[in-house]
């Protein structure tokens, strides 16, 4: 049982002494969490940009826009139409309000008036909000003049001075303008970071395929693999060696990230950390054994980076990472046989708080019976393309 | 002495349609120093990889030490030691953390291989270069660990595959120098190289292979004799005599 111990820690002390290695191992998922931070550190709340394109310039348009700016969250950025134009056609923005010519004349002459939405396809989800956004203001805009209006009119000839309807008017349309909003929280939203961490985790993780696969040619390529096996070193001791070697390099780099996600980001507790940690582990270990199995059958560097390449990328594209899988049908079906699914469900199952390590006894257990199916055919694959060498 | 400590009968390997080696049968005494000598391709290497337990043989049987490589390939690598033509060492890794690892995977507890360690690296002549890497060395240097590495398992039975290619005189003498020391103490040596001088100087007896088949087997003098006065003949006559003289890639 010693053995693979000394070939696991002889890789990770030969690992020790290129330089360039750990300052990449360090600064890979250092990087990785800056862009995490970059997108998620400053929260969740909602932040979009109305492009609004003013022909009319009156003083409804002008309220129109100063309404706008007090929406929180909501940024305008005026234009000229030939500028919105070349951004939507150059697909910079998705959306354009326009403010037509005689909005506020319109308006003010009791006219139906209308304001233009130009967009392309759909107008983008940003962009539909924002259009409702701009729809809703500008009906209460047209509501409190068409209420104004009908104050002023009936009473007409009664000697009420302007200013004082005015004054009547205002805190009356303030408070119609304000609906109650009632809040009850019905449970913990998962922290945008914490949706984020099962994905980037795993797809980290799947580093250690490349590890793992390359180990076995790395030995043949320095002609210890043939002095190896000249000794007592059996080929189980061998590959369990490599084994947890793979898993350590992969387990390093992922506590990297994950304490950096944790302690910024302040993605869940610290039993969740722990737990996350335990499933990466059984992550790292599954990675890792299919790994080894593109490492029994490597014979070159070439053939074991090309073949952690396929294994990773088809795993990550068919696990639904980049296109939407379903729930029935091929690409379901695709899914369920990749490492990816289960890793990411196991590890969103913990993130959101929902049932804990505890609650993912299925997806660990396939993990672990990817480990062990990798680990016996792996050997298999090794002796096999010994024999025909 | 003279009992045989290998006895290698009627090997066979082939790869694909190819015969590497082709009935090849052979005995290496107790403190014998034998050379298997042969053109490029001719099957030396693979000779050693099935008697050092790393290819199967096709037909045939190995016996090592009494034991039978087939039935108990761990029992003989307890008994032989490598020293493949190619380096094999991890370069950024000091000479005595590399001659300590592949000490404790030839089955030596921690105390004897750092033992073990310091003693073949004073056989080798780098004890005062122990701590540095592997990839500091001259190309001298290297072949030596290289050699101290294959006898960490003390073995009875070293395997030495062409071991100074492209050093200097004073590193190949020295190795010469330490494989006859190794002798005395009661090693075997199965020897392979290209150089006919290194064979006269070494071999009690040698084996001339070429296209997987053993042509020829016997003393320098008795190889010599076959063509000429031994006094007359060199050996790299006889080899070429053997093998001929067209060249082999």
């Amino acid at each position: 049982m010693l053995r693979p111990l000394l070939i696991a820690w002889i890789e990770l002390k030969r690992f020790g002494t290129d330089r360039g290695a750990i300052a990449f191992s360090i600064a890979l998922p250092i990087a990785l969490f800056a862009l995490m931070y970059g997108v998620f550190g400053r929260g969740a709340s909602f932040s979009a940009a109305a492009s609004m394109v003013d022909l009319d310039g009156g003083p409804l348009a002008g309220e129109l826009l100063d309404r706008l700016e007090a929406v929180e969250g909501l940024r305008v950025d005026l234009m000229t139409e030939a500028e919105a134009d070349r951004a939507l056609d150059r697909s910079r923005i998705l959306t354009a309000v326009v403010i037509p010519t005689g909005f506020s004349e319109g308006l003010q002459s009791g006219e139906p008036v209308s304001i233009l939405f130009k967009r392309r396809g759909s107008g983008g989800e940003t962009g539909q909000i924002v259009s409702h956004i701009v729809q809703g203001v500008a009906q209460d805009i047209a509501g409190e003049f068409e209420a104004r209006k009908l104050a002023r009119d009936g009473l007409a000839g009664r000697g009420v001075p302007e200013a004082r309807i005015e004054q009547t008017m205002t805190p009356l349309l303030d408070e119609a303008r304000a609906v109650a909003v009632e809040r009850r929280t019905v449970g913990e939203e998962e922290a945008p970071a914490g949706r984020l961490i099962p994905g980037v985790l795993t797809m980290f993780l799947m580093l250690a395929v490349t590890l793992s696969a390359s180990s076995i040619v790395d030995e043949r390529r320095m002609g210890t693999l043939e002095r190896l096996l000249t000794t007592r070193l059996t080929v189980n001791q061998l590959f369990l060696g490599k084994f947890l070697a793979s898993v350590g390099r992969a387990m390093v780099q992922a506590l990297i990230l994950l304490s950096l996600a944790f302690a910024i980001l302040r993605v869940a507790d610290a039993a969740a950390f722990a737990q996350v940690v335990a499933f990466s582990l059984l992550i790292a270990a599954a990675i890792s054994a299919l790994g080894l199995v593109v490492a029994g059958a490597a014979r070159t560097s070439e053939q074991a980076t090309w073949g952690a390449v396929f294994l990773s990328m088809s795993m990550t594209v068919f696990s639904g990472a980049f296109i939407s899988v379903g729930e029935t049908g091929p690409l379901a079906f695709l899914s369920k046989l990749t490492l990816n699914k289960y890793a990411m469900d196991g590890l969103h199952g913990i993130t959101s708080g929902n049932a804990g390590l505890a609650g993912q006894g299925p997806e660990a257990a396939i993990l672990a019976g990817i480990t062990v199916a990798g680990f016996i055919v792996a050997r298999v694959v090794f002796r096999t393309a010994q024999k025909g060498e | 002495m003279t009992e045989e400590f290998l006895v290698a009968k009627d090997l066979r390997k082939r790869f694909g349609d190819v015969p590497a080696v082709d009935g090849v049968s052979f005995t290496i005494r107790r403190q014998e120093i034998f050379g298997l000598l042969g053109p490029n391709g001719a099957g030396k290497t693979t000779i050693i990889r099935m008697l050092s337990t790393t290819l199967e043989p096709d037909a045939g049987g190995i016996e090592i030490g009494g034991r039978s490589v087939a039935e108990d390939s761990v029992g003989v690598r307890a008994l032989i030691g490598v020293c493949p033509q190619e380096l094999a060492l991890y370069p950024e890794l000091s000479a005595r953390d590399n001659l300590v690892f592949f000490g404790r995977m030839a089955g030596l507890g921690s105390r004897q291989a750092k033992e073990a360690a310091a003693e073949n690296l004073e056989l080798v002549g780098l004890l005062d270069r122990a701590k540095d890497a592997v990839r500091k060395f001259s190309g001298g240097m290297k072949r030596r660990v290289n050699l101290a590495a294959a006898l960490m398992s003390r073995p009875h039975l070293l395997f030495l595959d062409e071991p100074t290619v492209g050093i200097d005189p004073q590193s190949r003498n020295h190795i010469f120098e330490t494989i006859l020391r190794l002798r005395s103490e009661g090693m075997s040596v199965l020897y392979t190289t290209h150089y006919m001088e290194e064979a006269d100087r070494l071999c009690s007896r040698i084996g001339v292979i070429d296209h997987g088949r053993l042509i020829s087997l016997g003393t320098p003098a008795e190889l010599k004799s076959a063509i000429g006065p031994p006094d007359e003949v060199t050996l790299e006559q006889v080899f070429l005599n053997l093998t001929g003289r067209n060249l082999r890639d």
